[in-house]
C-alpha cells in the first residue's frame, strides 16, 4: 500500500463531467490539457472511466436530468477523491441561477473541495485548482491510511450500549 | 429470439465533451437503429430571457447558451433587437463584429478537427491542432479580454476597439496559422491511417441532406450549396472575399476538408477586414424599447442560427425563440449512423461537431 | 419575411402544396404564448440561395386543440414538434413529452401564467 503513495501524487487522473454548462469551461479544460498549458506535465490524464480517476472535474449548474449521473459518477470514483467545481455556474449557479431546470451549483449534491471562479475559467485557473487538488488528495490519502485504535468509552445511545464511537483515528503526534 | 443488441454511448464517455446519450441498435458490428437523448443540458434560457432579464441584459445571457459560438448568439440577438429599435450600425461596428465572428469560426472549426482526430485514435494530431488553435485564442484574448465567452457585442455597437498594435498582431498570428492549415490540408488528404478512418465513412448523400434539412458544414460537405452568409444581407460578406466551400462526397473526410478550407477563407476575410477597417464610432446610443417581431439568421460555425424576438414596447420581451444549428442537424445525424460500424461511431459523432448545450438551451 | 395565415385543419394541405425539399429549408416549429389560453404556432421556412427570403406559416390556436404533425411531409420536423410539446404542453400526433423535461420539471414552462 505504502509503495503506491508517491505515484498517486505524481499522476492523478481526472474525470470530466459536464452537468449542464455552456461548453466554455469544457473547452478550456481541453485547452489546459493541450500543449500550451500542458497540464499533462503533472501526470494528469483525462480518463473516461470513473473507477480509475482521482480528481472529478465538474462543470455546469447541474440540470435536472444530469443529477443522477453526477451522483452516480461521484460514488463510483474510489477513495481518496477530490472534487473541483470549474466555473461560476458550477459553484453558485452563476447566470443560470434561478432558471427552472437547474439546481444552483453542484454542492447541493456532492461535497466540493476546490471552487474555481470565472465565466469561463481560464486554463491558468484550472491548473492552479488542480495543483491545489493535489495537496488535498495527498492529505486525504494520509487520512485514509491512519490506523484505527479504540480510544473512547462505551456510550449509551437511545437506551442501548454502543461501541460506535470507540474507534478513532490515530493522530500523527500520538503515533510518535 | 432477438437478433440485435443494444449498445449505449454516453451520457458520460471519453469521446464526448458534453452529455448526450445514444442507444445504438446493433446487428453484429453494424448499427441499424439509433435513439438519441439530447436533453441533458436543458437549463431554461428561453423562459429566463422573457421573465428574469431586461432586453439590455439578455444579450449577455444568451451568450451563455453555448461557449463555443457565444459570439454568434449575442450577435443574432443584438441584430434582432436593433431591427426592432430601428437602429442601423455603422460600417466600423459591422466590420468589428464580423472579425470576431470569423475568428470564432476558426477556433471552433479547429477544435472540431482536433476532436475528430482524437476520436479516430490520432492523439498526436489532436495535440498539434490544439497547439495551433492557441494562435487564435491569443488573438481573441488580446481583442476582447477573454479567451471564450467574450462579451464583445453590445446593443448599439461593440465594447472594445481595434488598435494598430492589435492589427499587427492579427496579421502576424494569421500568417503563422495559414501556413499550419496548409500543412494540415496535406496531412488530412494524404495520411493513410486517417484515410482508413475518414474516407467513405459516415456518408450523408445530397438527397438525404435535402430531405433532413442538413445545414452548415454538414450540408456543404454533401454538396448542398447553402450558407446563411450569402442568404442574408446583414453583413457585406461578398465584398470581403467570401467564397462558398463545397465538397461532394459527404463523408467525414469531406466534412474535415470543408472545415479546413473554410478556415483558410475566414483567414482571408479577417485580413481584408483588418486592412479595410472604416473609421467611425464603436458604440452608439440607441433609443426606445423594442416592439414588433424580428427574425435574424446568422451563420454560426455549425450552421444556421435563428433568432425570433418579439417585444411589446416594454423592458421585458415577449418571446425569444432560439433555433440552434445542432438542433436541426440531429435528424440527419441519426440517419448517418444507420448502416455504419459501431467502432466508427465516436469519429462520426465528432465530425458533426455536435453542440449539446446549444441544442438543449 | 412573409407571413401567411393558415388554420390547423388546413395546415397539412397548405404546407404540402408549398414545401419542396430542394427549394425550401425547414427551420423550425415555433410557438408564442399570446395570453388568455391562446397560442400562435409558426412553421418557418427559408429559401436556399436567395437573400432574406423567409416564409412563416402561422396559425392561432388554443392549448387544448391537437396540432397536426408535419413529419409526413418534412421528416426532420419531429425535433421541433417534440420541443413544442415539452415547452407548451400541446398535443402533437406522434410526439412524446420528455425531450428536455423530466418528471419533476415545470409541466409547460413557456405557457403563460393564466
Amino acid at each position: 500500500m505504502k509503495f503506491f503513495i508517491p505515484f498517486r501524487k505524481k499522476s492523478p487522473w481526472i474525470l470530466h463531467y459536464n452537468a449542464g454548462s455552456c461548453n466554455g469551461c469544457d473547452i478550456e479544460i481541453l485547452a489546459a490539457l493541450g500543449p500550451k498549458f500542458d497540464l499533462e506535465r503533472f501526470g494528469v490524464i483525462n480518463t473516461g472511466n470513473p473507477k480509475q480517476s482521482d480528481i472529478f472535474l465538474v462543470t455546469g449548474p447541474v440540470t435536472y436530468r444530469s443529477r443522477e449521473r453526477l451522483v452516480e459518477l461521484y460514488s463510483q470514483i474510489p477513495e481518496p477523491k477530490v472534487v473541483i467545481a470549474v466555473g461560476s455556474c458550477t459553484t453558485t449557479g452563476g447566470v443560470f441561477r434561478g432558471m427552472y431546470n437547474v439546481e444552483d451549483g453542484i454542492d447541493r449534491y456532492i461535497p466540493v473541495d476546490v471552487y474555481v471562479p470565472g465565466c469561463a475559467s481560464t486554463p491558468q485557473l484550472i491548473i492552479d485548482a488542480i495543483v491545489k487538488a493535489l495537496d488535498i488528495l495527498e492529505a486525504k490519502s494520509k487520512e485514509i491510511e491512519k490506523p484505527f485504535k479504540l480510544f473512547g468509552a462505551i456510550e449509551t445511545i437511545g437506551n442501548k450500549l454502543s461501541r460506535l464511537n470507540m474507534a478513532k483515528k490515530v493522530e500523527l503526534h500520538e503515533k510518535n | 429470439m432477438k437478433k440485435t443488441i443494444q449498445i449505449p454511448l454516453g451520457s458520460q464517455h471519453i469521446s464526448l465533451l458534453e452529455p448526450i446519450r445514444f442507444k445504438f441498435e446493433c446487428e453484429n458490428e453494424k448499427i441499424i437503429g439509433v435513439d438519441a437523448d439530447v436533453g441533458f443540458v436543458h437549463r431554461g434560457v428561453e423562459l429566463a430571457c422573457t421573465r428574469s432579464f431586461e432586453f439590455k441584459q439578455v444579450g449577455y445571457v444568451v451568450a451563455r447558451v453555448c461557449g463555443l459560438c457565444a459570439i454568434t448568439h449575442s450577435l443574432s440577438y443584438t441584430l434582432a433587437v436593433e431591427k426592432l429599435l430601428g437602429y442601423v450600425a455603422n460600417d466600423r461596428i459591422k466590420y468589428l463584429r464580423m472579425l470576431m465572428v470569423e475568428l470564432d469560426r476558426i477556433h471552433s472549426h479547429m477544435l472540431c478537427l482536433a476532436h475528430t482526430a482524437e476520436n479516430a485514435g490520432f492523439e498526436a494530431l489532436f495535440m498539434q491542432i490544439m497547439a495551433d488553435r492557441e494562435l487564435v485564442m491569443d488573438l481573441q484574448e488580446a481583442i476582447s479580454g477573454n479567451r471564450v465567452q467574450f462579451d464583445f457585442i453590445a446593443i448599439g455597437g461593440v465594447n472594445r476597439d481595434l488598435t494598430p498594435e492589435l492589427s499587427a498582431l492579427i496579421h502576424k498570428n494569421l500568417e503563422l496559422l495559414s501556413d499550419k492549415i496548409d500543412t494540415l490540408l496535406g496531412l488530412f488528404d494524404n495520411n493513410w491511417s486517417l484515410s482508413l478512418k475518414y474516407k467513405g465513412v459516415g456518408v450523408l448523400t445530397l438527397d438525404q441532406a435535402y430531405t433532413y434539412n442538413a445545414l452548415g458544414p454538414l450540408a456543404r460537405a454533401a454538396g448542398l450549396a447553402t450558407d446563411v452568409r450569402v442568404e442574408t444581407s446583414d453583413f457585406p460578406y461578398e465584398a470581403l472575399g467570401y467564397t462558398m466551400v463545397l465538397e461532394s462526397t459527404g463523408d467525414i473526410h469531406a466534412r474535415n476538408f470543408v472545415r479546413l478550407r473554410e478556415i483558410l477563407n475566414s483567414i482571408a476575410m479577417c485580413r481584408n477586414i483588418v486592412d479595410n477597417l472604416p473609421s467611425g464610432e464603436i458604440q452608439e446610443k440607441t433609443k426606445g424599447k423594442p416592439s414588433g417581431e424580428a427574425v435574424v439568421r446568422v451563420e454560426a460555425p455549425r450552421g444556421e442560427l435563428f433568432y425570433l424576438v418579439r417585444g411589446n414596447g416594454q423592458n421585458m420581451l415577449e418571446r425569444v425563440r432560439i433555433k440552434t444549428p445542432t438542433f436541426s442537424a440531429i435528424p440527419a445525424m441519426m440517419e448517418v449512423f444507420k448502416g455504419s460500424e459501431y467502432a466508427d461511431a465516436p469519429a462520426i459523432l465528432a465530425s458533426f461537431d455536435p453542440c449539446m448545450s446549444c441544442t438543449a438551451k | 419575411m412573409r407571413k401567411i395565415e393558415t388554420t390547423l385543419p388546413t395546415l397539412l394541405a397548405d404546407i404540402g402544396t408549398f414545401y419542396e425539399a430542394r427549394k425550401w429549408h425547414f427551420l423550425s416549429v415555433n410557438g408564442i404564448d399570446l395570453g388568455e389560453g391562446k397560442i400562435e404556432l409558426q412553421w418557418i421556412f427559408s429559401r436556399y440561395g436567395i437573400k432574406d427570403e423567409i416564409v412563416i406559416y402561422y396559425a392561432l390556436s388554443d392549448y387544448t386543440t391537437p396540432v397536426p404533425s408535419v413529419v409526413s411531409l418534412i421528416p426532420s420536423a419531429f425535433m421541433g414538434e417534440r420541443e413544442i410539446v415539452d415547452m407548451f404542453g400541446l398535443t402533437v400526433e406522434g410526439a412524446l413529452r420528455g425531450l428536455y423535461l423530466d418528471e419533476d420539471s415545470l409541466p409547460h414552462p413557456l405557457r403563460g401564467e393564466s
